[in-house]
């Protein structure tokens, strides 16, 4: 890796540092919790944009490495920071078991099999209430001692740098073309020699290893867990953010993610209407630009140049 | 010496129908072969189970001396074998590069042998190494053949199994990759050629099967095909 390379996330993190200063309490919380959607919507990028298996069980693994990690430091008394690495790995242990049951499934298929996936499993987590509360909701020791949002800013904003260099580098190597070729046609990569029942399986247990470990910080920050959060609602908004971003684009799912987080705020007077508004901006995004914001710049950008040099 | 041999395969899509019977067939090292005969007569099901995709029900297939049953098309290429299916398969989001990167993954690790043989296939195709920067999406349709090919021959195959590569193409183009093929299989490579253009199979090839309904009906040298060329329109192509 180029120097430039390795100091770009540091240059990131330098950047981004002092915002908490100038944006007040609630919205250094408000950043948080964009942060933590921003490792969910990329690593649901990695799987939906980039190797085409449309999961719609995103939530689900976060929720299940937010559950995990909890229950493990509330029983076992094991440190947080042993928990939530333990709840990314039960995360990707299904993701493994997921992969491999809908290895052999496409478009529609798959998405209604990770769908039942998720409900099976925010059922379960309701039904369960001796071990997690149902439906009252199990409070989680939080990470740090203060509820402030400032201090957790810090921890937030690194855990999405380390993902998404982590996912950088993913998608940039051998393994990115990888997935992409079976995106783009199964047999044609297997016709190229990719093993693609590996990669599928690799790319299931990699998201979902990172939706694991972003819902057990979400879920130590937050201090409350409740099935609430498989609702199919928060699936939705991690779809809204990817596509209002730019599927299969790097850069569009952390746009989005931000974006859709800090406008879904300003508008929380407005309650559910919210969801009909960003419904109605996905579907004008499809008509207008199928890579979402970073194909509209994409198209734009080069225009606006051309112009004022002509 | 025979490089792939076929003894008695019997296979198909579902359980209970075989689309092939019983097919025998010996190719050579260096040979060129080429399969022919009639729509449905189950030529490109014979090649998609040499490849792997199909798990044959009966019989074995030999790759020098070693049994390839069971085994996935990935493991089947980096035995050595390559397969060219019919019609055009790149990837159109990538570009001509990233298509032929892949193609030349299977010998990961060797990055010296993956740049030379990059640099081979643009030596053969200036085509496409001109365009080398473009997204597949944007070649013409025999540009996309030519790709298609040349990532397959980027991993220098033992043995090339090539699949109507003259369906859909200007004839122009028909005769620049037939021309192709003639060339890898000079520079030593073998060649199991499917085809319904027979004129161009029975050109092109040494030997040469004939596949009616699933079994083969007529094998012989392509001077005996040649000779026997009217009547094998008469017989099986038109119908008796």
């Amino acid at each position: 890796m180029s120097i430039k390379a390795t100091l770009f996330p540091i240059f990131m993190y330098a950047i981004l540092a002092p915002l908490p200063l100038v944006s007040g309490e609630y919205y250094t919380h408000v950043l948080n919790i964009s942060f933590y959607y921003v490792v969910m919507a990329a690593s649901w990028n990695l799987i939906a944009g980039y190797t085409g298996q449309f999961s719609l069980a995103h939530h689900a693994f976060a929720a299940m490495g937010g559950y995990t990690s909890a229950l493990l430091v509330i029983h076992y008394k094991i440190p947080i920071l042993l928990g939530i690495p333990c709840g990314g790995i039960l995360a990707g242990a299904f993701g493994y078991f997921l992969g491999t049951l809908c290895l052999r499934m496409r478009a529609i298929y798959l998405g209604l099999s990770t769908w039942a996936f998720s409900e099976s499993f925010r059922i379960t987590l309701s039904m369960s209430y001796k071990l997690t509360r149902g439906d009252l909701g199990l409070s989680t020791p939080r990470l740090l001692e203060t509820a402030k949002a400032f201090p957790y800013y810090y921890i937030f904003l690194l855990l999405a740098i380390v993902c998404l260099c982590i996912m950088y580098k993913i998608v940039h190597s051998r393994i990115g073309y990888y997935m992409r070729s079976i995106r783009d046609d199964e047999e044609a990569a297997l016709t190229m020699g990719v093993d693609t029942v590996k990669w599928k399986r690799f790319v299931f247990v990699t998201s979902s290893l990172f939706a694991g470990i972003a819902g057990a910080f979400h879920a130590h920050y937050i201090g409350l867990l409740s099935p609430v959060s498989v609702d199919f609602n928060e699936m939705a908004i991690l779809l809204i953010m990817v596509i209002t971003g730019g599927l299969r684009t790097f850069a569009g799912p952390i746009i989005g993610a931000i974006s859709i987080e800090i406008l879904s705020e300003l508008l929380r007077e407005y309650g559910e209407i919210r969801m009909v508004l960003f419904a109605l901006m996905v579907i004008v995004i499809m008509r207008v630009n199928r890579d979402g914001i970073v194909g509209i710049g994409r198209t734009v950008l080069p225009r606006i140049r051309y112009s004022t040099t002509y | 010496m025979s490089l792939l041999s076929i003894q008695d395969i019997s296979c198909g899509y579902f359980e209970g129908i075989d689309i092939l019977h019983d097919v025998s067939m010996d190719v050579g090292e260096g040979s060129f072969t080429g399969i022919i005969g009639p729509n449905g007569a189950g030529k490109s099901t014979l090649l998609k189970t040499i490849f792997g995709f199909l798990t044959y029900r009966d019989g074995e297939i030999l790759f020098i001396d070693e049994k390839i049953r069971d085994l996935s098309p990935f493991q089947i290429k980096k035995l050595g074998i390559s397969y060219i299916p019919q019609g055009i398969n790149n990837f159109p989001h990538m570009t001509v590069r990233e298509n032929l990167l892949l193609g030349a993954w299977t010998f990961k690790g060797d990055k010296d042998r993956m740049r030379r043989g990059l640099e081979r296939v643009y030596d053969i195709f200036p085509v496409i190494s001109s365009k080398r920067n473009h997204k597949a999406e944007f070649l013409s349709g025999g540009e996309a053949k030519i790709l298609s090919i040349a990532k397959e021959m980027i991993s220098s195959p033992r043995l090339l199994l090539v699949d109507e590569p003259s369906a859909g193409l200007a004839p122009k183009i028909v005769s620049y990759v037939y021309e192709f093929l003639r060339r890898s299989h000079e520079g030593g490579t073998t060649i199991l050629l499917v085809d319904q253009n027979i004129n161009q199979a029975i050109e092109n090839s040494e030997y040469l099967y004939m596949l009616e309904m699933g079994s083969v009906s007529l094998e012989g040298s392509s001077q005996m095909f040649k000779e026997k060329l009217k009547e094998i329109i008469r017989d099986s192509l038109i119908g008796a």
